[in-house]
């Protein structure tokens, strides 16, 4: 026996598996929009007990995460730790709060819950995690790990560094955002900024395409003079 | 950090827990997510990893999936299912967002079309997986005909769409929604999801 609706109901299940290409799944949807209520609510009722399943089937596929990831989330949300790094000039601080004041007029109108709480005063950091584009990117240095979690939204993006080995005495890292436009300075870190983490935000991240790390004299340089010994892709 | 899940509670212990959690997770409670966090990163990183098939874009997904809960906990809505379906569905597209856009800029199709890779279990926290779940589900996995597993383990597990799943098969694509549809149905029935 086929009923009208098969065409549609059989959809349901790739459906909720994400298994269907977009144009299918927007096809779907203006489908549904226009089906009476009953098939609607069938069609939804079959994705939630699909999705349902999965959550039960994610016990076969099980596996522990890195135990480093959630120092790295949880310090990630606890506003409390971010420390900022020294900005090189006082342009920088400016974009940074300017973007910051932008960022919470946003959040605020999301919704009237949020907005109603006793002053949600967010980071910068918590304000790139809250971006809906945020991205992580990461890669080893040494001993230790780089991670850059950004928002090209936000235009900021907040580096948390474990146990990267520091600078030799007489030298700083500085950190670079690399473009098309050539390389942007975008702060210096001493021994006593990295060792044994580094968590700091870098606003204005503009076009650039990757973050890069150099060994420079102290107070930094105008321009990278060392090779490059560590980049993170951000395209 | 306080352990919730004990090796003795079952699912549902787990979801009416992880709603507790998410409720206090939306009002920004550190702890709450770092108990939400422990009491599902297996579940979550089990998956991705299976998806994606490298640690390191399987640790940064997992992470971004993770500030995804944080940032939309006050959006989860209990009707439209418990805790964990919402939190692997937001996983497991993220999961396949990367896999897509990984093949798209890269081509780098034999990292996704290697064999399969599967997970030593005796790496899972036995208090946030209980064996006999996993047995269960195993089991129950076994138990679809291989042309139903095989369109489950393409679509779910790599990420493929039903028409890639149809190329890869040589099959047409009714074919491979009824598979898709009838595998789950096993699945449901086996495992006495309704």
């Amino acid at each position: 026996m086929t009923e009208p609706n098969d065409d549609l109901m059989i959809l349901a299940t790739p459906y909720a598996l994400h298994a269907m290409p977009q144009a299918d799944v927007e096809d779907v949807e203006r489908q549904l929009a226009d089906a009476p209520a009953p098939v609607a609510l069938a069609f939804a009722d079959e994705v939630r007990t699909v999705r349902e399943l999965m959550a039960r089937m994610s016990a076969a596929t099980a596996v522990e995460p890195p135990p480093e990831l959630r120092a790295r989330l949880l310090s990630a949300v606890d506003d409390g730790k971010v420390v900022e790094l020294r900005p090189q000039s006082t342009r920088w601080r400016t974009i940074a709060v300017a973007a910051a004041a932008a960022v919470v007029i946003g959040v605020g109108a999301l919704g009237v819950g949020f907005a109603m709480r006793p002053a949600p005063t967010q980071t910068a950091a918590e304000q790139i995690y809250a971006a809906p584009d945020v991205r992580t990117v990461s890669a080893q240095i040494d001993s230790g790990r780089a991670t850059f979690v950004f928002s090209r939204e936000r235009n900021a993006g907040f580096l948390v560094m474990n146990d990267v080995a520091p600078p030799k005495p007489g030298t700083v890292y500085q950190m670079w955002l690399l473009s098309d436009a050539g390389a942007a300075s975008a702060g210096t870190m001493d021994a006593a900024a990295v060792s044994p983490s580094t968590k700091a935000v870098l606003p204005d991240l503009g076009n650039s395409t990757a973050l890069a790390f150099t060994v420079e004299p102290p107070g930094g340089s105008t321009t990278p003079t060392t090779p490059i010994f560590a980049e993170l892709s951000l395209a | 950090m306080t352990v919730l899940v004990t090796a003795s509670s079952t699912l549902r212990g787990v979801t009416a827990d992880l709603d507790a959690l998410l409720r206090r997770v939306a009002q920004r409670d550190v702890e709450a997510f770092a108990a939400f966090y422990d009491n599902t990163r297996a579940r979550v990183y089990g998956l991705v990893v299976r998806v994606l098939r490298d640690p390191g874009y399987s640790e940064e997904t997992t992470q971004d999936i993770y500030l995804q809960v944080w940032r939309n906990a006050q959006g989860y809505n209990p009707a439209v299912g418990t805790p964990l379906a919402w939190l692997m569905t937001l996983a497991h597209r993220r999961a396949v967002d990367r896999v897509r856009s990984e093949q798209a800029t890269s081509q780098r199709e034999s990292r996704y079309g290697a064999a399969n890779v599967d997970p030593p279990a005796d790496r899972v926290a036995e208090a946030v997986i209980q064996l006999d779940e996993q047995r269960q589900v195993n089991a129950c996995l076994e138990s679809l005909t291989d042309p139903q597993r095989e369109c489950i383990q393409l679509a779910y597990y790599e990420g493929l769409t039903y028409v890639q799943v149809s190329e890869r098969l040589a099959a047409n694509l009714a074919t491979i929604k009824s598979r898709m549809r009838d595998g789950i149905r096993g699945l449901r029935k086996c495992l006495g999801v309704s």
